[in-house]
C-alpha cells in the first residue's frame, strides 16, 4: 500500500513531475513561487497547522485564483509569503521566491528569498513589486488622514525623484484609471461610499505599478452590483497593465470569471488544482464540488444548493487520513488511514490530493467528479456547462 | 467651522450656568453666612467690609433677589469677586498671586507626565513582550503610593538630607521677585522635585492607556497597510501611534481642567503657594467670598480646558466634525 503511495506522486513524485528550479526555461515566466510552505500558529501543545506543505507558482501577467471557506488558510498563506502574518504566526518550512524584474530592464530577473529576506529588502519590493488590498477598505484606510495623503505616502517612500505636484498628478491619474474623480483626493475614508473606498484601494495598489497585487476577499463586503464592477474594472486594469494577481476568495463561482488558474484550500493544504475553466466544469475534488453547489450558478437552469456538511476540522489536532474524509460522501477506508498527496491527474497540468483519482482506479469514480471538459472556443461563460 | 461656533455656544451656555449656581448657591444653605460672619468679626470689621461681604453675595439691604443677581453680574464682568474676610484683600487679587503658582507647577507637571507617558507607552506598545515590559510595573507601583507620602520621602531624601534640591517654598529668599532672570532660575529650581515627584506618581497612567491603545491600533488593517507599503518602521508607528492618542487627548483635557483645584497635596508638603493651600484656608476660616471665588476660577478653568480639547479633537480626528450634518 505504502508503495503505490509514493508511485500515485508523493512530494517526491511532484518534483519528479515540475521541473526543478534550476531547469524553469526562466524564472521570467513566474513572478512567485513557492515551495513546500508552511505556517504554524503558536507553538508546542497548542500548535496550529494553519498552512502545510503548499507548492504553487503565479505566472507573470496571470490572475491565481485561491478559493476556500472560513479558516482554509488561505489567508495565512498569503499573508506570510507577503511577511506580513503577525506574532503567533510563524513561518515553519518552505520558501517563497518572489522574481523582481529591475526597473529599467524588465527582461532583468533578480530572485528575492521572501522568507528569508531582511527588513530592508523586504521594505525595497513591498509596494514597488508586491502590494496588497484588504477586504475592508475602510480599516485599511487611515481613518484620520487624507485620501491624497495616503497616495503621497507611498509615492514620496518610493520614488524618491518625484516632486510634490508630480505625485499629486499620478494621484489623480490613478483615480482616474478606478472612474473616481480627482476631488476624492480631498476627502476622508469615511466620507466615501464602500465602493469607491474599495477603488481608492486598488487604485493606491497600482501606484507603483507592481509585478504582483495580492487581493484579499476585496469584494467580500460589497454589495453584488458593486462587486460585478469592480471584478470587470479590475480585469480590464489587468490586461491593460499586465500585472500578476493573487485573488483570494470564498465565491467559487466569482473567481472562474477572474482567475486564470485556481487553487482550492481546504485545512491548510491544497486539494485541488486546474485552470479556472476546468475546475469550475469539471471538479474532480469532492471538496471542489461541494463549493460549487454552495454557490447559485449565475445562468443555467435552476438547481438546489447543497453546500458541505459538517465544519473544518481543528488544525491544532494532528489528524490521520484524509482531512476531508469526515465531510466527504465518497470516503473509502483508505482515505482514514493515509494523506492523499496534491497528484497530477491524467489531465493538462492539473492536480488533485484524492484517493479517487489514484491510479489504478480503487473504485469507480463518482459521476459528479468525473465530467469531461473541454476547452471552450470564445472566452469562459461559466454556469452554462452547469448540469 | 459651524461645528466649531456651536461647541463655543454649548459652552457659554455652561459657563453662564456655573456663574449662575455660585450665585445661587449660598442663598439655599441653611442659616444666612453673611449674618454669621458679620457676627463672628464684630468689632474687626468697617461697616465698609460689611456692606462688601453682603455685596459679595449678592446680598444688598433692600434689593430684591433679581436685582441682587443682576449686581453679581456686573461686579463679576469688571473682575470684583468681593472681600475675602480673613485676609481682608479683594478675592481676585489674592487670586491673581496664587493661580499662577498652581497653574505653573501642576501645568507644567501634568504637560510633562503626559509627554513622557504618552511616548513611552507608544514605543511600549510597539514593542509589547520585550524587557522594556517591566517599567509598567515600576511606573504603577509609584502611582500606587498615596502621593502625600511618596512627596515627603522624596521631600525628606532628595531634599533634606541629599540636598539636591531647595526645600520649602517657590523661590529662593534672596531673589527679588518679577522678570528677571534670577528669579526665574529660582523658580525652576524650585520647581524640579515637586514636577518630578508629580510625574512621578502619575505618569503610570498616561503609559498604561497610551500601550493599551497602541496594542490595539497594531492590530488594525491600516498599520498592517503601512507595513505592507514598504514603509520605514518609524513612520508605521507613527501611523498607529497617531491614531491611538486620540483617548489620552481626551483624558489631558480632563486632567488640565483639574489642574486648579488638585494641587492641594502637593502644596502641602512642598509649602508651595498655590490654590490648594488657599482653599484648604478658606474652607477652614470659612470665607465664604474666597471659597467663591475659587470655585468660580475652577469651573471656569475646567470648562475652558474641556473647550480647548474638543476643539483640538475637531482637528485631529476627522470623523468627529461629520457629526454636523447628523
Amino acid at each position: 500500500m505504502s508503495a503505490s503511495r509514493i508511485d500515485v506522486g508523493n512530494r517526491l513524485d511532484r518534483r519528479g513531475a515540475s521541473p526543478s528550479r534550476e531547469a524553469t526555461p526562466s524564472a521570467r515566466d513566474f513572478v512567485l513561487e513557492v515551495s513546500d510552505f508552511s505556517v504554524h500558529y503558536g507553538v508546542d501543545a497548542n500548535m496550529v497547522r494553519a498552512v502545510h506543505d503548499v507548492t504553487l507558482n503565479v505566472r507573470r501577467a496571470t490572475v491565481l485564483g485561491v478559493a476556500g471557506e472560513s479558516g482554509s488558510g488561505k489567508s495565512t498563506l498569503v499573508y506570510a509569503l507577503t511577511r506580513l502574518l503577525r506574532p503567533p504566526g510563524v513561518i515553519s518550512g518552505g520558501r517563497a521566491i518572489l522574481n523582481v524584474s529591475s526597473d529599467d530592464d524588465p527582461a532583468r530577473v533578480t530572485p528575492v528569498n521572501l522568507t528569508t529576506a531582511s527588513e530592508r529588502e523586504l521594505r525595497r519590493v513591498r509596494w514597488s513589486h508586491v502590494s496588497i488590498v484588504l477586504q475592508s477598505a475602510l480599516s485599511a484606510l487611515n481613518p484620520v488622514r487624507r485620501i491624497g495623503r495616503e497616495f503621497d505616502e507611498v509615492l514620496r517612500t518610493h520614488r524618491r525623484a518625484m516632486s510634490r505636484r508630480e505625485r499629486r498628478r499620478r494621484a489623480e491619474e490613478l483615480l482616474a484609471l478606478v472612474g473616481l474623480e480627482p476631488d476624492r483626493l480631498n476627502r476622508f475614508p469615511h466620507e466615501l461610499s464602500g465602493g469607491q473606498r474599495q477603488r481608492v484601494m486598488i487604485a493606491l495598489a497600482l501606484a507603483l505599478d507592481p509585478e504582483l497585487v495580492v487581493m484579499d476577499e476585496p469584494t467580500t463586503a460589497l454589495d453584488v452590483v458593486t462587486q460585478r464592477e469592480i471584478i470587470t474594472e479590475l480585469a480590464e486594469l489587468r490586461a491593460r497593465f499586465g500585472f500578476a494577481m493573487i485573488f483570494i476568495t470564498h465565491d467559487l463561482s466569482l473567481l472562474v470569471e477572474l482567475a486564470d488558474e485556481i487553487v482550492v484550500m481546504y485545512a491548510g493544504t491544497i486539494v485541488e488544482r486546474a485552470s479556472a475553466g476546468e475546475l469550475y466544469a469539471a471538479p474532480r475534488h469532492p471538496y471542489t464540488l461541494g463549493l460549487l453547489e454552495s454557490f447559485p450558478p449565475l445562468h443555467g437552469e435552476r438547481r438546489e444548493l447543497t453546500g458541505i456538511a459538517g465544519s473544518p476540522p481543528d488544525l491544532a489536532v494532528e489528524s490521520v487520513g484524509c482531512s476531508f474524509a469526515p465531510r466527504c460522501p465518497f470516503t473509502m477506508d483508505r482515505c482514514r488511514a493515509e494523506t492523499p498527496p496534491l497528484a497530477p491527474i491524467g489531465e493538462t497540468g492539473r492536480s488533485v490530493a484524492c484517493w479517487l483519482h489514484a491510479t489504478p482506479s480503487p473504485v469507480p469514480v463518482p459521476a459528479a467528479l468525473s465530467r469531461r471538459w473541454t476547452a471552450p472556443v470564445g472566452p469562459t461563460a461559466p454556469g452554462v456547462t452547469s448540469r | 467651522m459651524r461645528m466649531i461656533l456651536r461647541r463655543i455656544a454649548l459652552y457659554a451656555l455652561t459657563a453662564w450656568v456655573a456663574v449662575t449656581v455660585n450665585f445661587v448657591l449660598p442663598r439655599l444653605m441653611p442659616g444666612n453666612p453673611v449674618q454669621t460672619l458679620i457676627g463672628k468679626l464684630t468689632g474687626q470689621v468697617t461697616p465698609n467690609e460689611i456692606r462688601a461681604i453682603r455685596l459679595s453675595f449678592g446680598m444688598g439691604f433692600h434689593e430684591g433677589l433679581l436685582a441682587q443677581y443682576g449686581t453679581y453680574l456686573n461686579q463679576l464682568a469688571h473682575g470684583n469677586l468681593g472681600v475675602s474676610i480673613t485676609l481682608g484683600a479683594p478675592v481676585s487679587s489674592i487670586l491673581r498671586a496664587s493661580v499662577p503658582w498652581t497653574v505653573g507647577l501642576i501645568g507644567v507637571s501634568t504637560v510633562v507626565s503626559f509627554l513622557i507617558g504618552t511616548f513611552s507607552g507608544a514605543i511600549l506598545g510597539w514593542t509589547r513582550g520585550s524587557r522594556f515590559d517591566s517599567l509598567i510595573p515600576t511606573a504603577t507601583f509609584f502611582q500606587a503610593i498615596p502621593y502625600f507620602f511618596l512627596g515627603t520621602v522624596m521631600l525628606l531624601i532628595f531634599g533634606s538630607n541629599l540636598h539636591w534640591f531647595p526645600v520649602l517654598g517657590a523661590y529662593s529668599a534672596n531673589v527679588t521677585p518679577g522678570w528677571n532672570w534670577a528669579f526665574i532660575a529660582s523658580v525652576i529650581r524650585y520647581g524640579e522635585l515637586p514636577v518630578i515627584s508629580i510625574v512621578l506618581s502619575s505618569v503610570a497612567g498616561w503609559m498604561l492607556g497610551m500601550r493599551n491603545m497602541m496594542i490595539t491600533m497594531i492590530g488594525e488593517d491600516f498599520v498592517l497597510m503601512a507595513v505592507a507599503k514598504g514603509l520605514a518602521r518609524r513612520r508605521v508607528i507613527w501611523h498607529a501611534a497617531r491614531s491611538a492618542v486620540l483617548p489620552s487627548i481626551a483624558n489631558l483635557s480632563l486632567a488640565i481642567g483639574l489642574v486648579v483645584s488638585g494641587a492641594l497635596l502637593v502644596e502641602l508638603v512642598f509649602n508651595y503657594p498655590g490654590v490648594g493651600d488657599l482653599l484648604l484656608q478658606a474652607v477652614l476660616n470659612e470665607d465664604y467670598p474666597l471659597i467663591q471665588g475659587i470655585f468660580l476660577v475652577i469651573t471656569l478653568t475646567v470648562l475652558a480646558a474641556n473647550l480647548i480639547a474638543d476643539l483640538v479633537y475637531l482637528a485631529l480626528d476627522p470623523r468627529t466634525r461629520s457629526e454636523a450634518a447628523v
